[in-house]
């Protein structure tokens, strides 16, 4: 029995904090967010997500910013990434302008 | 303790990197520019001061009360995490170029030891015949947490000036170049900072 209450308190001071801390961070996304490229998050979205590291980058973040920077301009670094995928990514890159009107053309 | 041996203690005779080891990855990662060193020093020092204040709090008020020591760990993490985070958000919006500057070591705040060393460190309690007492006081805890960080910042600044130099010297030997001669360059400080551990304070 005591066993339980111990656990039943642990689980209750950690979700609490755990969740009051959440609230702090959604609190502080809302009014430090910056205002991205739209492209980023759709082709973050688009990649993998394995966070492996074989392209080179930290991350898939890392991939994605450097493409939409246009300091890199192979996706097909990414090795996880399914032929048809990377096929959809350049078809997306090349339809959609960034906010200032330009077009990533050259994608591989 | 006074407070004022507390702060040489912090700064010289016991500084986080020369004399306890602690937090050397971000110490050679983050030292190639001296602005940069500062800026991580900064960073650093918000986060130890905040979690510790919070931890030592929930360590006081919430864990030991309750007999949820085990649980230390966790919690402490939970809110190095939440002010790494807090603090990325932060340099995103208003310290754009020093953000790229820290790249990968902003995040890895959270698994500096500097910052969970010093959170055990204030949180520590001696239990005697079922009287807890905590060995910090508020202010204590406070100058220490401060000041561990202050310290942390002086060297990691003092050696970023000295890198800079020895980046630039052509005469250092191949096999040393990089983080070698860093390392070799570390210990000659740490033997220079080990002279102010005979002050008797």
């Amino acid at each position: 029995m005591e066993t339980i209450i111990v656990i039943i308190k642990a689980l209750v001071v950690t979700l609490g904090i755990g969740a009051f801390l959440g609230l702090l961070l959604a609190v502080a996304d809302k009014y430090l967010s910056v205002k991205a490229d739209p492209r980023l998050e759709v082709l973050l979205s688009m990649l993998p997500g394995a966070n492996c590291g074989g392209c080179g980058y930290p991350g898939c973040s890392g991939m994605a910013d450097s493409i939409i920077s246009g300091s890199n301009k192979q996706v097909s670094l990414c090795k996880p990434l399914k032929k048809e995928k990377l096929a959809e990514i350049i078809e997306y890159l090349k339809s959609t302008p960034g906010p200032d009107g330009s077009v990533l053309n050259d994608i591989k | 303790m006074s407070i004022f041996a507390i702060i040489i203690a912090c700064l010289f005779s016991s500084n986080i990197i020369l004399s306890n080891f602690l937090g050397i990855c971000p110490f050679l990662g983050i030292s190639k520019k001296p602005s940069n060193a500062i800026g991580m020093g900064l960073a650093l020092t918000f986060v130890v001061t905040m979690s510790a204040i919070i931890c030592f709090a929930l360590e006081k008020y919430i864990l030991v009360p309750l007999g949820l020591d085990f649980l230390q760990l966790v919690i402490f993490i939970l809110v190095i995490a939440a002010f790494v985070q807090f603090v990325e958000f932060f340099m995103k919006k208003y310290l754009v170029s020093l953000y790229k500057a820290l790249g990968i070591y902003l995040p890895l705040i959270t698994t500096n030891c500097v910052v969970l060393f010093v959170a055990q460190k204030v949180a520590a309690y001696t239990e005697l015949n079922g009287v807890i007492t905590f060995e910090y006081t508020f202010i204590n805890m406070l100058v220490y947490a401060i000041f561990t960080s202050l310290g942390y910042m002086l060297v990691i600044t003092l050696f970023s000036f000295i890198r800079v130099r020895i980046d630039s010297n052509k005469e250092t030997p191949e096999a040393f170049k990089g983080n070698s001669i860093a390392l070799i360059t570390t210990s000659l400080m740490a033997l220079a900072f080990a002279a102010f551990m005979g002050l008797s304070l």
